[in-house]
């Protein structure tokens, strides 16, 4: 199998040339219509971004505060806090793959230390995993993959569940939840952290719409994801913390006593990720 | 490559084919990217077909390995399947040559339906018609790629 690996590996490096010149006309257009912005446009965008920039920090004034209470709070519960992630950001080459297999080419590699499995966000959620790295580009799987499960859990109550994909353009399934469990349209979904590829907390959708089929013993609840999978251009690669690391050995090492201590976990995270909101 | 010492503009050969998978690859307008032709598999129809001798199973073969990693699929089933094609393609080489370009056309779109069926079945999206939307481009679009390639092979005296 290892042979396997680094033939593909070979060979993704030589079609990687191929992949950045088939880029260039998306990337063109982009550059011309940046270039060719008219002063009040830019000026129009200026302000609105100072605007949320400014609505940013007096936002992250307030979750700095948060942060360092909820470390104090954890530090008298004896539990360790993880520190904030540290991202990598990567831009999207803009070229087509198989439009029935939801992947995009990320043009960070194994030499800017992007790994196998690696979570992918944009500005607004998160968008999948890197499935696929060589050198110089990485590949990775969109949350709408078919083949794409994220351990999700409900901002609201902490209800933990699967997000499944569907495939390009559908809502995302919440799989094997009963009839009566608590949901509501327009719930707000974030990662639960379980399974430990994804970090805790991030938005991954909303609820759209619940119907509860007759005779199926699971309802059929449709997600909007977060993300937006189809523009986002620039998108962060989750850079684990060596605390982070170690805790996840830990973790493993404690599995059987995990499922107690995950449930108090994830309820304590969601109360802190409902603050950041 | 098969390349025999007498015969020359294999370059050429390597660079169409590397043209068909840049079309291949460039982002198309929302609304048109299911409908995407074939280029590639239409390049290297031609070439099986015009210089037989030089473009075989084995060369197929390699440009669709290079096709699964370019397009992220499992590796080999293009490989497979355009090892597959040529194969038929160099079997009756004589015949196709000889009929009309229509037909040919035709007999292009039943070769692509058998490049399409295994990845399809492999995607779990038969029922999803749009799959087949490929198909008929590279039917439409294969009278006028033929004539392209025919020209650039004239122009520059590929054997």
């Amino acid at each position: 199998m290892d042979y396997f690996a680094a033939a593909r590996g070979t060979l993704l490096n030589i079609v990687y040339p191929i992949q950045v010149v088939a880029s260039f006309p998306g990337d063109a257009k982009e550059w011309m219509s940046e270039f060719f912005q008219n002063r009040d446009d830019l000026k129009e965008k200026n302000i609105a971004l100072e605007a949320t920039n400014l609505l940013n920090s007096v936002r992250l004034q307030k979750l700095q505060n948060l942060e360092r209470e909820n470390t104090r709070l954890r530090e008298l519960l004896g539990s360790s806090f993880r520190l904030t992630e540290r991202v990598l950001v990567a831009e999207l080459l803009s070229v087509d793959l198989d439009p029935f297999s939801q992947q995009v080419v990320l043009n960070k590699g194994l030499n800017d230390g992007v790994f196998n499995g690696q979570p992918v966000l944009d500005a607004h959620g998160v968008m999948g995993q890197v499935t696929e790295v060589t050198n110089f580009s990485s590949r990775a799987m969109l949350l709408t993959d078919p083949s794409h499960g994220l351990p999700v859990q409900i901002n609201r109550n902490g209800l933990r569940a699967v997000a499944i994909g569907r495939g390009m353009g559908e809502p995302l399934q919440l799989e094997h939840l009963v009839h009566n469990a608590d949901v509501r349209v327009g719930d707000v979904l974030v990662t639960s952290g379980l399974g430990g590829r994804f970090p805790v907390g991030y938005p991954v959708g909303t609820i759209i719409a619940i119907n509860y089929p007759q005779g199926k013993a699971f309802a059929d609840i449709n997600i909007k994801p977060a993300a937006e999978l189809d523009t986002s251009r620039e998108v962060l690669l989750v850079l684990p913390t060596e605390k982070q690391k170690t805790e996840a050995e830990a973790e493993e090492n404690a599995a059987i006593e995990a499922d107690s201590d995950a449930t108090e976990k994830t309820e304590n995270e969601s109360t802190s990720a409902e603050n950041l909101n | 490559m098969a390349t025999t010492r007498s015969s020359q503009g294999g370059s050429i050969i390597v660079l169409t084919v590397i043209v068909a998978m840049l079309l291949m690859l460039i982002p198309f307008p929302d609304n048109l990217r299911l409908a995407r032709p074939e280029w590639v598999l239409m390049t290297v129809i031609y070439w099986a077909l015009a210089l037989p001798q030089r473009v075989g199973v084995g060369y197929a073969w390699v440009v669709g390995l290079i096709m699964d990693a370019l397009m992220g699929g499992p590796l080999g089933i293009e490989a497979f399947s355009y090892g597959f094609v040529i194969y038929l393609i160099l079997r009756f080489h004589l015949q196709i040559r000889q009929y009309p370009l229509w037909q040919q056309a035709l007999s292009i779109m039943a070769l692509v339906l058998v490049v399409n069926i295994p990845a399809v079945a492999m995607t779990s999206n038969f029922t999803n018609w749009s799959v087949w939307l490929p198909v008929v481009t590279t039917t439409v679009l294969w009278p006028i790629v033929y004539a392209f390639l025919r020209m650039v092979r004239q122009t520059f005296n590929v054997s």
